[in-house]
């Protein structure tokens, strides 16, 4: 391979090899917009509900009895947050079989039959996930809760934003690690994941890790600067549908681009393990 | 030997006019972002057949195929000129700031100097930046290539520094010159059409708005990627002559 970034290439003619699947994928990732969608709708009527009642009684929100709520739509609520973990969590399974192609160097797109499995793999990819962040979630967290003093906060966020980005470079390498041997426990042998990236070079692996953020943020710019194009042509011929729109919307963009973004992104992933343990 | 390198690009730009209005419809939809990055990978392939060839080589024009690699590579010749161009920007901030500090003759004395040493460092940084790409086409589109400055400096040396400047400058000439004269010989048809039609009694407003239209539809569609392909060549040629 003449050049790292022949990886970002053959990334972005991926998804195109199995349409059909691509759009399978994207059916997820239309379910988890529609649903997002729905859940900030119904928890902006509870801060609406919430505020008008905190007018009529006027008292402070902390004094306000969970039965004044609409307490119906909390639960609606907190039904959708569940079924969107779940959802969130098949999504994250297919992705672990992406990444696992990749490093396979299959040129198909994984099925959908093994469903159960999937959602192993998914819990699997999400611990990993949440493991890394941890570290600077806390920091985070701890340095907001102990702090008040606002320049003593602003040093704490910037610790905690360094941490995130570290996590951020060696996650990626330790879900490859994972998904190669198969393994949770091979997602936090540092030695190794770190030995990894020494091999393909450090400057290497940051340049092109950073290089796939930046074209996926502009394709993600460019569909999306499209899609609000669409929108606003819908919203000028139809009127007083805006939630429609918006949730026709949000189903194309799930449908299309954010799967479409999310295989691209993981096949680079994989090929960069790939490259980084010739 | 420069004289050559201009007849070859202008020549070799003329090829295909087809593909031109084709660079031309992605420049009118640049907008949308996406074939803004595949103008400039169009470019970097020009750019890629020069440097493995020979000046009057019968090289001809890169095909429209395969867009995701000309995606991409759109977008690494984005960020080497952007990472390129950041250097002469530092500068000018550097000196920005300190003069704001001071007061009177000082500030605008080292202002001025600053802007001197900016605009110097800005031509020398976009040969760099040209001579930069050319390395990385010449190696396969290695993207570490295009910043390796030693060898970039190197390969310059060896061109000669005055060379590379007199040719950069030349295409800098030659393409205001021809951006130019073309819009002003459409300008000049179209004023003689509208003072005519004005002295037969006829509106002639419509007539210069028309002119005006076809002017940056040639500009457009024409005359810009004719141009822009031009550049990518001659720097391309410059580059595959180093001894």
């Amino acid at each position: 391979m003449a050049s790292i970034t022949d990886c970002v290439v053959e990334g972005l003619k991926y998804p195109f090899n199995d349409i059909k699947k691509l759009l399978g994928c994207g059916v997820l990732f239309a379910l988890m917009s529609v649903l997002s969608l729905g859940f900030s709708l119904k928890s902006f009527g509870i801060f609406k509900a919430s505020v008008d009642v905190m007018e009529k009684t006027n008292s402070h929100f902390s004094a306000l009895q969970f039965s004044q709520l609409p307490t119906g739509d909390i639960y609606i609520t907190i039904a959708i947050a569940i079924i969107s973990f779940i959802v969130a969590l098949f999504i994250m399974g297919y992705q672990y079989d992406i990444v696992k192609f990749s490093i396979d160097k299959k040129q198909e797109l994984p099925g959908f039959d093994d469903i159960l499995g999937m959602f192993i793999k998914g819990v699997k990819y999400f611990i990993v996930t949440l493991a890394y962040n941890i570290i600077p979630i806390l920091v985070l967290a701890a340095g907001i809760a102990l702090l008040q003093d606002s320049s003593a906060i602003l040093v704490i966020v910037f610790i905690a934003m360094i941490l995130f980005i570290i996590a951020f470079f060696l996650l990626i390498m330790a879900l490859n690690n994972m998904i190669a041997h198969d393994d949770i426990r091979k997602a936090f042998d540092f030695r190794e994941i770190i030995g990894n990236i020494a091999n393909l070079g450090r400057g290497k692996y940051i340049g092109i890790v950073i290089f796939t953020l930046i074209v996926y943020m502009i394709i993600m710019a460019a569909t999306s600067f499209i899609l609000s194009l669409l929108s606003m042509a819908f919203v000028a011929a139809i009127s007083n549908q805006a939630v429609w729109v918006s949730a026709f919307i949000a189903i194309i963009e799930g449908l299309f681009i954010d799967s479409y973004g999310a295989l691209f992104y993981n096949r680079v992933c994989g090929s960069i393990y790939r490259e980084s343990i010739k | 030997m420069i004289l050559d390198i201009y007849k070859d690009a202008l020549e070799y730009s003329a090829q295909d006019w087809i593909k031109l209005v084709i660079l031309g419809v992605m420049c009118l939809f640049s907008f949308l972002l996406i074939p803004a990055f595949l103008i400039t990978g169009y470019n970097y392939r020009v750019i890629n057949t020069a440097v493995h060839g020979i000046i009057n080589g019968r090289d001809s024009l890169p095909e429209f195929d395969d867009l995701v690699s000309m995606f991409v590579d759109g977008i690494k010749v984005v960020i080497v000129e952007i990472a390129y161009l950041i250097v002469p920007m530092i500068i000018f901030l550097v000196f920005a700031l300190i003069s704001s500090q001071l007061t009177g003759a000082a500030s605008s004395g080292l202002m001025i100097i600053g802007c001197l040493i900016t605009f110097i460092v800005v031509v020398a940084a976009c040969l760099m930046s040209q001579m930069a790409l050319c390395h990385m086409a010449y190696n396969d589109g290695a993207f570490s290539k295009a910043f390796a400055l030693s060898e970039i400096k190197k390969a310059i040396d060896e061109i000669g520094w005055f060379e590379c400047i007199a040719t950069y400058l030349g295409l800098i000439i030659i393409t205001l010159v021809i951006s130019i004269v073309v819009t002003a010989i459409i300008g000049l048809i179209f004023t003689a059409f509208g003072i005519s039609g004005a002295a037969l009694g006829a509106d002639p407003s419509g007539v210069f708005v028309l002119g005006a239209f076809i002017n940056s539809a040639v500009a457009m569609f024409i005359v810009g990627p004719y141009l822009s392909i031009f550049n990518a060549r001659s720097i391309g040629l410059l580059y595959s002559m180093q001894a």
